[in-house]
């Protein structure tokens, strides 16, 4: 946070805010959808990039979350009741999901969570009588909020920004407090936490909680604006997809989301020049970026933004040299 | 600073300012989304191809009202989501129609934009749900399952004589709103479905699914997959020594699925909608000239991309005018046949909901080729 400054935040915000009086709806669709997919990255960051919990399920939250949504409308609720409903409901799966967590680390937790995913998939797809199975769900409405329609492309970015915005000062928060160094020290070294006294049980349960919590409410946003739901939309590809976000963005690091999720959207749109060789490029770059920046993008501008070590002053140099043999 | 602003300027510049007017001098701008990646690209390259040169001849000739076709065509990766943020894109350029998609999914989400923004929706989707939902601005090039299925199930009843039969379907919406509709059918003429098989997307191993089938013992099989799996499915079979009749719908007797399957889809019978190998002379001669331009042989696909192009052709020259509301009043309805236009091939017709009739066919795989043995009429022309 300290290394990006508070004017470049101010001039993102300038941005976020700006942009949509400038673009087409497409534009203002492609801002939402990069708002609503910063969400659910900034919960699996919180799982894996801070608490360090592999999880490859966050898909299949923003699923549990969109279904919500959609089934609880269409049944006449109102948006707000069933949005927080959806984001309740992942908040229990995820503390659920969290126990293999507790047996079970790294790639046989990323296994664990994959079945997971592949689960929920198949619920969404075989239970027809909840779901609708593969037909899907159209036409979910956008919400009213005192009065006022978000019908309108661009009222709907601003909500979807403004509970971004939200989510996003709500984890700021969190991760400066007391739980959010736990989460770090469970990543860091577990063993060392327990001894030093913390309850690693409860903050591996909560951190996949509150992941699958912002998955949840990231889900209850996806529906409304894309308007249709399917089980395949929810697959593991969009897990690996958010995966990828938090990766490419900075790991374990607050603004990785942000950055990850503007690639991960707007990058495959930029590559269409190149016609049929658009997303062999656009693998090709990310693959091209994971080699020379491992840290994510958030990272290269760290090293880049680092104060370089000043030369050695020259009675240092000469007492080096002396120092040397001949 | 310097970054964050260059940063801003980039991401805006690349998904458009609002100031972008399109150029439309002297051209028509009918853009096309449709599955170039992922499980319908066989579907949305062969839709894309047959489009594409029914769209060079038409501008070799003129283009319609003197006005030059200009066809942009965009990738759906054959997701929802993002066929829905493409046809976004189109329409915020103002389209006169849009072709595509293929995928039925996509369709259902698309057809409620383009009702919305009142622009023709040209599409190679065939669920039956998509003309059930009132969306008025969208038309069909093949038969939807609501139309086909009862053939299919006229051709087990009447020619197989099956009493009972086994059905093999894809679990997505295609497949699903095929099953619907096929075990409806059968209900209604009295045949028992032994077996009710649902396969995944992508499947790639089918023999605990043909081991079913051979526990069933029904008189015929159903096979309604997606290319790739109806061709891995036959060769399964035929390992197997199924002997039922494998019937199936357009798909399974494809020159793709037969090229893929090789000696085990020989004897595969059923319903064709769209076929290169039609008696007709008009779709034949599309087919050498398809075959002759992109070296490989056409599906239904691609004769649906073909004759689409020409419907919005033949109905705007009836208007008179690029107007989309006048168009979907014309087109609803309307009845063109080849002596008219020519690129239509085959006489059509659209009903108020979008919905297209033309004579269909019975075939089997012969010698590794799609025979044609019957030619059904047009549901309108019982």
């Amino acid at each position: 946070m300290k290394r990006f400054g508070p004017l470049s935040v101010a001039v993102a915000a300038a941005a976020a805010i700006g942009l949509p009086f400038l673009l087409k709806p497409f534009g203002v669709y492609l801002i939402s959808m990069w708002a609503v997919l910063t969400i659910a990255a900034i919960g699996l960051n919180l799982t894996l990039g801070y608490a360090g919990q592999v999880s490859m399920a966050q898909g299949a939250f923003v699923g549990i979350g969109a279904y919500t949504v959609a089934l609880l409308t269409a049944a006449g609720w109102p948006f707000f009741p069933a949005f927080i409903l959806g984001g309740a409901l992942c908040f229990v799966i995820g503390w659920l999901l969290g126990y293999p967590a507790l047996r079970v680390q790294h790639h046989y937790l990323a296994f664990v969570t994959l079945a997971f995913n592949t689960l929920v998939f198949l619920v969404l797809r075989n239970e027809e009588w909840l779901t609708r199975g593969s037909y899907g769900i159209a036409g979910t409405d956008r919400p009213s909020l005192f009065g006022l329609s978000t019908d309108n492309a661009r009222v709907f970015y601003f909500l979807c920004l403004a509970i971004l915005i939200l989510l996003s000062a709500a984890t700021w928060w969190m991760l400066r407090s007391p739980w959010g160094r736990a989460f770090v020290a469970l990543r860091e070294n577990p063993i060392r936490a327990l001894s030093l006294g913390l309850d690693t049980r409860r903050y591996t349960l909560m951190a996949f909680a509150l992941g699958s919590t912002l998955g949840g409410l990231a889900g209850g946003l996806y529906a409304p604006l894309v308007q249709f739901i399917e089980p395949g939309s929810f697959s593991l590809n969009l897990s690996f997809n958010l995966l990828l976000m938090v990766i490419v963005g900075g790991s374990g690091r607050f603004f990785g989301p942000f950055v990850g999720a503007l690639i991960a959207v707007l990058l495959p749109e930029w590559m269409r020049v190149a016609e049929g060789y658009y997303l062999i490029i656009y693998a090709m770059l990310v693959m091209v970026l994971m080699v020379f920046c491992p840290s994510g993008v958030i990272g290269l501008f760290e090293k880049a933004m680092k104060p370089k070590k000043p030369p050695a002053a020259p009675a240092a140099a000469a007492i080096k040299a002396e120092a040397t043999p001949q | 600073m310097l970054r964050t602003g260059f940063l801003v300027s980039l991401v805006a510049a690349s998904i458009g300012l609002a100031g972008t007017a399109h150029a439309q001098q002297k051209t028509v701008y009918m853009p096309a989304i449709l599955e170039l990646s992922g499980a319908g690209a066989v579907s949305g390259t062969n839709f894309r191809d047959g489009m594409l040169m029914a769209i060079d001849e038409i501008n070799k000739a003129g283009g319609i009202l003197g006005h030059k076709i200009e066809t942009p065509v965009l990738d759906t990766q054959s997701d929802a989501g993002t066929s829905r943020a493409q046809l976004q894109k189109v329409l915020d350029n103002n389209p006169y129609v849009v072709f595509g998609p293929v995928f039925s999914g996509s369709v259902l989400v698309t057809q409620l934009m383009t009702m919305k923004a009142e622009i023709p929706e040209i599409v190679g989707g065939e669920a039956a749900a998509i003309t059930q939902k009132n969306a008025s601005y969208v038309f069909r090039t093949s038969f939807g399952q609501q139309f086909s299925m009862p053939k299919i199930a006229n051709y087990i009843h009447d020619s197989i004589k099956a009493k009972s039969v086994a059905v093999v379907w894809v679990n997505n919406d295609f497949g699903k709103g095929g099953r619907d509709n096929f075990t409806k059918e059968m209900k209604d003429r009295g045949i028992n479905v032994a077996a009710d098989i649902s396969t995944e997307v992508g499947q790639a191993d089918f023999s605990a699914d043909v081991v079913k089938l051979k526990g069933a013992n029904a008189d015929a099989v159903f096979v309604y997959l997606n290319e790739e799996e109806s061709a891995r499915f036959l060769k399964e079979a035929k390992k197997q020594g199924i002997k039922a009749p494998l019937i199936g719908e357009t798909t399974l007797l494809g020159q793709k699925v037969i090229d893929l399957a090789g000696g085990a889809a020989e004897g595969v019978q059923g319903h064709v909608g769209l076929t290169v190998d039609a008696p007709i002379k008009a779709v034949q001669d599309f087919a050498a000239k398809f075959k002759a331009r992109y070296n490989y042989v056409c599906d239904h696909n691609g004769i649906k991309g073909y004759t689409g192009v020409y419907f919005v052709k033949y109905v705007t020259e009836k208007i008179g005018k690029f107007d989309g509301k006048a168009f979907a009043e014309k087109a609803h309805g309307i009845t063109i046949t080849p002596q008219e236009e020519p690129g239509i091939l085959m006489e059509a017709k659209w009903d108020k909901n979008g919905d297209i009739d033309r004579e269909s066919f019975l075939g089997e795989v012969v010698d590794g080729k799609q025979k044609i043995v019957k030619t059904l009429p047009m549901l309108s022309k019982k």
